[in-house]
Order: C-alpha cells, then structure tokens, then sequence
C-alpha cells in the first residue's frame, strides 16, 4: 500500500517545551474539569436518575447517553407473576442454572404453578432468561445494588422478584431477534399411545387430543395397547417449552419443520 | 556481588493482573526471566464443552475482560464454520462496530496503565475518562458495560436503538482530538524518549520465531494484521491502513497502538455510515433448533438431532487488540460443542519475555511489560 503509516522521527524540542507542552495540556484539562466534571457522586447521585436522562452528552463531559440509555441495562430481574405460565424456558436457558422453579400459590394441586427464584449469587446477568421468556413477564431493570449480609438473602423468591416488579423501574426493552422460521413440534405417529401426557402438561394449552380411527385387527396380529388419539399442535399459540417432549414416555415427538 | 531470583508478582502493581515474573538479577541488571501463568485458570475450554452453543459466548466475555467482544466475535466466527450457518450482513457491520469499538477501548486502558507504569499521573484518567464513553455506547446497545453477550451464532442479540449511529459520531468527534492530545502528554515529552527509547527491543525475526503478534509485531515493521492478510467479517470492504514502526520497542509499540486507534475510528466512521442506510435482519433465517430463542430441551441428549445437522470443524482467527486469536470448535452433531480450543495471543508474548528482557535493568521491567498489554484472563482462560 502506497500510505503506509510509519512512525517518524522524534522532533528535535527545545528543553523548555517538553516540560511546558504537557503541563499546558494537563494544566488545560483541569481547568476544564473544574467547571464540567467527569464523574458524579454516587450515592447522592445517580446515573439513571431522570435528571442526567437530557443532559447527558459527550461534549458536557458527563457520561453519555443515547436516548434512554439505562432502560437497556441488564440488572435484577422484574418478574410479573400473573402472566408466568411456568414454562420452565428461563430455567432451561440459564447458563449457570442459577433459576429454580418453586411452586407459587395460584396453581390447581395437580399442576403447581411454578415460577422463577434467582440465585443472585450465581447469576451472570447474561439476559438469556429474559431472551428465552416467551410471554415477557421476566424481564431485567435498572436495580443494580445488591449487597446485602447474608449469603441466603441473595437468593430472590418469585415474590421478591415481583416486588421489583412492582417499583416499576425502566424495563429492559432489547427483544431478542427471533429467526423467521422457527422449528414446531412434530409428531411420529406409529410411537405415539395417545397417553395425554403432552397435553397436560403443556403450559399454554396448545396442545388437543384428537380422535383417530382405531384400525381394523388382522386375523392373527395383535393391534397396539393405547387410547385411540393423537395430540395436535397449535404452532401459533406455542411457546416452544418442548415440556411435551421431554415428558413424552414414548419419544414420539420431536422438533423439526413443517413439510 | 551474587545474583538473585526475586518474584514480581503475582499480587504486584507491575503485573496487571495475576501473574508471575521471576527475575535473575546480577545487581540492577537482568540476567533471566521467567514467566508463570496460571494463577487465573478457570478451565473455560473444558466448561465450553457442557454448554450450548450461544452459552459460551457468556464465557468469552470472561476470557479476554478489556477486549471481550473481539473475543465473542473469534468464538461466534468458529462456530458458525462448524455449524454451516452464514450471519446477514448487517450483522457482520454490527460485529465490525463493536470490535472496532473494543479496540479503541482496550488501547485506551492500555494507555492508562502503560502510562501509570512510567510514573504519568493525570494521562490514566484521561484514558479512563474516554473509555467511558465507549462503555456507555455498549451499554446502550447491549445492556452491560463489560460482559455484553451480544453476538449469538448466527447474528447478534438485537439491533441497534434509535439515535445510536449520531451518539456514535460524536463520541468518535470527541475522540479524534484526544489522541493527538495523548501525544503531547507523552510523545512531546523527552522524558518519556529517555525512559523508553531502544528499550526491550524485539526485532522482526524473534517475533516471527516466538509467535509474537499483534502491535508487537508491527512495532517491529513486519506488516501483519489479519485484517488485511486473512480478512474476516466485512473488513475486506473496509478502507483502514495497517499501522507500522521501525524501532521494534516500546516507543514503537505506543506508537503502533496509537495510530491504530486512528484508524479504528477511520472504520467506524465508514461502518456507522453503512448501518445508517442498509436496514435489515440480524440474526440468520435458518437456524437450529437449540440455537433459536429459547433454549428447550431436545429429548435424550442428541436424540433426533444428528438427523438435523451435519459435522463440522470450524477454525478461526481474529485480530484482536493484543494480537492474532484463533478458536477451533468441534460440532460432532450434539447440542454441545465436542471440543473448544482458543489460542492466545498475549501467552505466546509473554512467554517471549525472555527476549526483550535480559540485559536491562530492573527498573525497566514496568514499561517494558507494559508495553506488552497483558492480559491475564485470556492467558490463562
């Protein structure tokens, strides 16, 4: 390349100079700094108060902002209990499998509601729970101070989440983008036994058991042991959990794309 | 008067971060080095491997913690090549912008301890001071200031808020004054060419020998920067020279990270005028079950999955700010990855120290591994 950047020779300075030129400059930046400080004083004041929200540009010296810039900052975790469906994608989706899911009042005695409990210790505030969260009610805010004296305290219960939930801090608004074709549940009809499982157990109801026809017995074959119906999936109303498969006793389902 | 071994390190201002520099003294002057690593070994390759694809990415930020995008991105490049997907182009400006990005940020806090370890007070904070500014760009877009988790197999986690492409000039308007204002603090000073000129000289040849890279290596003239021999992502349609010295020591290697600096910013001004005008997807169509947006289980592991997808190997190698990374990953058709395999670059130059040490004197060690830019967490992984 013709314009390579090469580094030059250092100039010849009078002794003078190289003492004077970086004092000016250092002497200049502080000047600057008496009247547009870089930093602020944390405990009385705060980056994501409202006040910085406007005002924060590059030129003031003051932290920058874009827009809203705190709404995006991944912190505690928001949790709208109302709205869980215990689908268990946050649990699933957590790299350091810091979620448990712990039964919450609300559900009927078959089937507990469960919703997400922390373990703040662990978490890494990768935002993958809130990615994988499919109704949204799991979400990161702005809460970022934590210490506290115990070590047990850093677990969050669901109703703990909730009441952060319930301050009402900017939400994170990142989504994840989504693929444009995502994989459905599919079925392999020969395995299936028609045993309601999937449809139990499946956190939006999606799933319906249909009647099939029961087929002719053979003179001299034996026709399969199982209820006659065959579980059909909503693509639109499902979540995506893949809690039918992995209760499926007999493996029959699986994901993969429509024909 | 006998020679001695002392130990700098590992809990030693000098080291920047956790590692070990046994020193042989004969009086002031060196006689031997002998670097020891492994004092920050989480053992990330072997985590690598009972984790999903994406899950990893939380690690990388964790490898390298100046420069962790450039490591998401030599992860995120490799497993693509192993798993067949191809990223959409906006995609590949946005990753273009955050490594760009990093680069100036890590040469940034190079500056600010580099300078620290010569006796410069007020410089650390003005590099501090700016690379705020980057941090708070990321975390606009990304949510965090120095773990992202931004770049997913396939694409990157979202796209970039409104208004973002105008803050991200003014904050490079805001910057391209300041380097020249670095220079006079430190380049128009003769103290500074007293203390390091011709100091831990390391020529062409013994780069090449020890696998030294990065702004080591260009300080000594030999013009090697992936970007341009072996060009990933979009640098190919990128207008950037690559930055060069002749006095292979440490006044080279400020001088090569400085202009660097200059030409990151000359990038990202391309690149943000190109994110401006061409919208679109960001994340690849065809992906994966297990790499989609939730994480759900698949059944017994593997289980209908090999069916799906075919093997692959996939290498890469990325310019990072403190030289040549490369990652390999193995896809042997499961969920996870078989095997995840990185090289850093800072290991193998440190592991050179022996070259560009002996014969000076003690007090020269500071500058001298400063001027490495060490990296403790990606060294030991």
């Amino acid at each position: 390349m013709a314009n390579d950047v090469t580094a030059t020779e250092k100039p010849e300075q009078n002794p003078v100079l190289w003492v004077v030129r970086p004092m000016a400059t250092a002497a200049r930046q502080f000047a600057k700094s008496l009247f547009r400080p870089s930093t602020i004083v944390y405990p009385y004041e705060r980056l994501e108060d409202p006040k910085f929200r406007d005002r924060l540009e590059v030129a003031s010296g003051k932290p920058l902002g874009v827009g809203a810039v705190w709404d995006n900052y991944r912190g505690v975790h928001a949790l709208n209990i109302a709205t869980c469906i215990s689908c268990n994608l946050c649990a699933f989706s957590c790299p350091d499998i810091c979620i448990e899911m712990v039964t919450v009042p609300g559900g009927d005695p078959k089937h507990p509601k469960k919703c997400p409990a922390i373990d703040y210790g662990k978490c890494s505030y990768c935002g993958f729970c809130s990615d994988a969260c499919p109704e949204g009610c799991l979400t990161m805010t702005t809460r970022y101070e934590l210490s506290t004296p115990k070590r047990a305290e850093m677990v969050y219960s669901p109703e703990k989440l909730y009441d952060v939930f319930r301050s009402k801090l900017p939400m994170n608004p990142i989504r994840l983008a989504r693929p444009a074709n995502e994989d459905a549940i599919l079925l392999d009809p020969p395995l299936c036994i028609g045993c309601n499982a999937c449809a139990r157990d499946c956190p939006t109801q999606c799933i319906t058991m249909l009647d099939i026809p029961k087929p002719e017995s053979k003179p001299g074959e034996k026709l399969p042991r199982r209820i006659w119906k065959e579980p059909v999936v909503n693509d639109s109303d499902c979540v995506r959990c893949g809690t039918c498969i992995s209760v499926c006793p007999k493996e029959c389902l699986f994901w993969g794309t429509h024909k | 008067m006998s020679e001695m071994w002392i130990n700098m390190g590992p809990q030693h201002p000098m080291t920047h971060g956790l590692w070990n520099l046994r020193v042989r003294l004969d009086g002031e002057l060196i006689k031997d080095v002998d670097p020891e690593v492994g004092y920050l070994h989480r053992g990330i390759e072997k985590i690598s491997e009972d984790r999903h694809y994406n899950e990893v990415i939380t690690l990388m930020d964790r490898c390298c913690y100046v420069a962790g995008f450039a490591w998401e991105h030599l992860y995120t490049i490799a497993a693509e090549r192993a798993l067949h997907i191809t990223p959409p182009e906006r995609a590949e400006y946005l990753r273009v912008l955050s490594d760009e990005f990093q680069r100036i940020a890590s040469h940034l806090m190079w500056y600010a301890a580099f300078v620290q370890d010569i006796g410069l007070m007020s410089p650390f904070l003005y590099g501090m001071r700016d690379r705020d500014l980057i941090l708070d760009l990321y975390q606009s877009y990304t949510g965090a200031r120095m773990t992202y988790e931004y770049f997913r197999v396939g694409g990157v986690r979202s796209d970039l808020p409104p208004g973002f492409t105008d803050q991200a000039r003014k904050v490079l308007d805001w910057l391209t004054p300041r380097f020249n204002e670095y220079d006079q603090l430190c380049l128009g000073s003769d103290i500074f060419h007293k203390r390091c000129d011709n100091l831990g000289v390391l020529k062409a040849n013994d780069c090449v020998t020890h696998g030294v890279t990065g702004p080591m290596i260009r300080s000594a003239g030999l013009k090697r920067d992936l970007r341009k021999d072996r060009p990933y992502s979009v640098y190919r349609q990128l207008d950037f020279d690559v930055a060069l010295a002749d006095s292979a020591d440490v006044t080279g290697r400020y001088l090569v990270r400085m202009e660097e600096m200059r030409q990151s910013v000359r990038i990202l001004r391309q690149v943000v005028d190109w994110l401006d005008h061409h919208p679109g997807p960001v994340i690849a169509e065809e992906l994966p079950r297990w790499l989609g947006a939730p994480y759900a289980p698949v059944g017994k592991e593997g289980y209908l999955l090999k069916r799906h997808y075919p093997k692959g190997v996939g290498f890469s190698a990325v310019e990072e700010p403190h030289g040549e990374a490369q990652a390999y990953v193995v896809n042997e058709g499961g969920e996870h990855p078989y095997r995840v395999k990185f090289r850093s670059p800072v290991f193998a130059n440190i592991s050179a120290a022996r070259q560009y040490m002996v014969g000076y004197r003690v007090a020269d060690i500071p500058p001298i591994m400063g001027s490495v830019d060490v990296c403790v967490g990606e060294v030991d992984r």
